[in-house]
């Protein structure tokens, strides 16, 4: 078992923009970051103020207890846990497979959280390509910033930035809005 | 200002492009008009399958005699367009208590990915054949034999006198000009769409819209051809083609209004799947590419619902003896396979009706880019060591790939990273095959066809072919159009794979600003 402040699940722009003010901020993080969006400049704040990395390590599940993720687990670290009072969700949509999309359903692949999606998938495209896209709004609902499964909050893992529904990449304003909700995901883990 | 021709063509498939070719070598002066693109209707959307004809062996012996003597045919003289994969007959014991010719060391060194399951496999002579390289071959020699060719030309109308026609009226579909062509003969060869330029002459035929769709998938799950040994069915063929697979198909009775709007259905996505799993089980986690439909045209005979009973036979009618109107022939039904002998019997009308003597010799000359089929030859024409782009337009071009100028370095880059496309044949493509649009491009070259579906290359290849059309501010609405046509073929299958694709084309051309770490 290993010990935190916080976790926080995904290395892109909302990952390493909660962990680096939480860690510049004095407590102590470890980040789990799967994909390639990892780099540079993010990569040297976060562990220049002392940060832990468990790069290219995948989070396969985690244990819920009482409306409260307690730990996960990793593929490589196996029987060994990662512990906190708070967890931050920035796993991404689709292409980082935050969500996943299967013939019958959405779903969100770690936690089985809340997913906020249409049914009905004649509304999930427009026909034009530089149309807005319904199915880039898909993502896990959040309950005053908690994520939320079978309908209870878990009160201490907060999705941030994409995995969130409603925010989006291709967005015009996508940057701003996903460090907002970073950060305010960071805040919400500090108060914890 | 009327043009006079001996023989106005309507229609850039397979058969308009192949009685193109076989009017031009019979010495005709020949007029080819076509209202979108060459092959954009049902000669580029099938499984691109070079039929050995063993699938109507039972049912319907004149087609599949039909099919296994052009496809000796086609081998010969289309070489460059044909790929000889072959193909195998599989039974799986579903289907029947017995199968037959199964030798498993065999059949699984072939087919890799095959069903297990399998209880018979029979050898059949099949192969893959790329029709947009074929169509476009067709229409080049009917070019060096002196044919007029016109893309994007509508026929509006045709001019009659008494009951005689005598001509079309066209309007070009992108510059709105209108035009007169004058022939003694005009043959129509417009697929399904035959049956509303059929209307236009006041006759009537009788056809049966019946929609095909199909899926491909990203690679090659296995290198021969499999057919599911059973009554024709959905989804009963896998074809491997060029980089991917296709699977289908499904047959549909469509309304005549749904041929130029056709969506591939979240059931017919789901049969073809099913289906093509029980030939392949691995397909269920390969990433499909996307999905497209074409239309059979057909021509009704009975009141069949599924239009499977209907022979796949050829119908040539001359409107004189059918319909009492002189220098009208319809030349329809029949199948991408049987394009030349399709091609073959209506220029033979048209001879009859010119009182031309000529005899066919399409069965033996070589169509361009097919006279030397061989790429480890094709290549040595060029300086110095040959790259993947000069290799990847000897295989789609074939020896007519000696005409693309690589000489220039800089024309030598890659656009198209999937399928190996230079620069330098793109501005070939422009100048030698009537490119206008992005998808013009990709029928010749296979621009955007590969893994990426053109995520990478559009704007590349925008860029590249409205400098060759001579209109730099083209680009954007090039790039802009082509997107919406991929966009369109991957949203019927928009789940898994595909949509974390999807999700990533958007991210490409729509995020704005790229995430900048130095400001975290």
């Amino acid at each position: 078992m290993m010990k935190f402040d916080v976790v926080v699940i995904g290395g892109g722009l909302a990952g390493m923009t909660a962990a680096t003010a939480l860690q510049q901020g004095g407590l102590k993080c470890a980040v789990v970051a799967e994909g390639l969006s990892l780099s540079g400049a993010s990569r040297e704040a976060y562990t220049a103020a002392g940060g832990t990395l468990l790069a290219g390590d995948r989070v396969t599940g985690g244990t819920i207890e009482n409306g409260r993720l307690v730990s996960i687990r990793t593929e490589k670290l196996g029987d060994v846990t990662l512990e906190a009072r708070a967890f931050i969700l920035a796993t991404g949509k689709f292409f980082s497979r935050g969500i996943v999309a299967d013939m019958q359903k959405v779903y969100e692949p770690i936690f089985g959280l809340d997913v906020q999606y249409d049914a009905d998938r004649s509304t999930w495209f427009s026909p034009s390509f530089a149309a807005p896209q319904r199915f880039l709004e898909f993502g896990v609902i959040a309950e005053d910033g908690c994520a939320v499964r079978n309908g209870v909050k878990i009160e201490n893992l907060f999705p941030a930035g994409e995995v969130l529904a409603g925010l989006s990449s291709a967005a015009s304003d996508a940057t701003a809005e996903i460090k907002k909700s970073a950060l305010a995901a960071a805040e919400a883990a500090r108060r914890i | 200002m009327p043009k006079d021709f001996d023989v106005i063509i309507i229609g850039g498939g397979a058969t308009g492009a192949g009685t193109a070719r076989d009017c031009a070598l019979r010495g005709l002066k020949v007029l080819l008009l076509e209202r979108e693109d060459l092959a954009s209707g049902a000669s580029g959307r099938n499984h691109g399958l070079l039929h050995s004809g063993a699938r109507y062996a039972v049912r319907d012996s004149e087609s599949a005699e039909e099919c296994i003597k052009e496809n000796k045919i086609l081998r010969s003289i289309a070489s460059n367009c044909v790929e000889d994969t072959g193909g195998l007959f599989i039974t799986l014991p579903e289907d029947a208590d017995t199968g037959y010719g199964l030798d498993y060391q065999k059949t699984f060194v072939e087919a890799p990915s095959v069903n297990p399951r399998l209880i018979g496999a029979v050898t059949v002579p099949d192969g893959s054949i790329d029709p947009f390289r074929l169509c476009s071959a067709n229409i080049t020699d009917a070019v060096l034999h002196g044919a007029t060719v016109l893309t994007y030309t509508m026929v509006t109308e045709f001019i009659l006198e008494g009951k005689t026609v005598t001509g079309v009226r066209t309007v070009n579909t992108r510059t709105g000009e209108t035009a007169e062509y004058h022939a003694p003969v005009t043959v129509n060869a417009a697929g399904i769409w035959a049956h509303g330029i059929a209307e236009l002459a006041g006759v009537v035929i009788n056809m049966y819209p019946a929609k095909g769709a199909l899926l491909v998938f990203g690679h090659r799950v296995n290198n021969v051809v499999i057919n599911r040994c059973r009554k024709s069915a959905d989804g009963d063929i896998l074809v491997p083609g060029d980089s991917v697979t296709v699977i289908g198909t499904t047959s549909t009775r469509i309304p005549f209004s749904e041929c130029d709007h056709m969506a591939v259905t979240r059931e017919e996505v789901e049969l073809l799947l099913r289906e093509g799993c029980a030939l392949c089980p691995s397909l269920a986690n390969t990433r499909i590419l996307r999905a497209y439909a074409g239309v059979r045209p057909l021509v009704a005979s009975d009141d069949d619902p599924t239009g499977r009973s209907i022979s796949r036979g050829i119908v040539v009618l001359d409107h004189k003896t059918r319909d009492g109107i002189d220098g009208f022939i319809t030349i329809t039904g029949g199948k991408l396979m049987t394009y030349r002998l399709m091609a073959e019997l209506a220029t033979d009308a048209v001879c009859r009706k010119l009182s031309v003597h000529a005899e066919c010799k399409t069965a033996e000359t070589p169509l361009p880019g097919s006279a030397d089929g061989r790429i480890s030859s094709i290549i040595k024409r060029f300086p110095g060591k040959p790259t993947a782009g000069q290799k990847g337009a000897a295989g789609r071009q074939g020896d007519l790939a000696g005409k693309i100028r690589f000489d220039n370095p800089a024309d030598c880059a890659l656009v198209c990273e999937c399928e190996n496309v230079t620069l330098a044949e793109i501005k070939y493509a422009v100048s030698e095959l009537g490119v206008r649009t992005l998808s013009d491009l990709r029928r010749r070259t296979r621009i955007g066809m590969g893994t990426c579906q053109g995520t990478f290359c559009i704007r590349k290849a925008a860029k590249a072919l409205a400098e060759a059309l001579g209109d730099p501010s083209l680009a954007d609405k090039l790039a802009a159009d082509y997107l919406d046509e991929r966009w369109k073929g991957l949203c019927p299958v928009g789940w898994g794979d595909t949509l974390r694709e999807m999700e990533f084309m958007q991210r490409v051309y729509k995020f704005e600003k790229p995430y900048s770490y130095d400001e975290v």
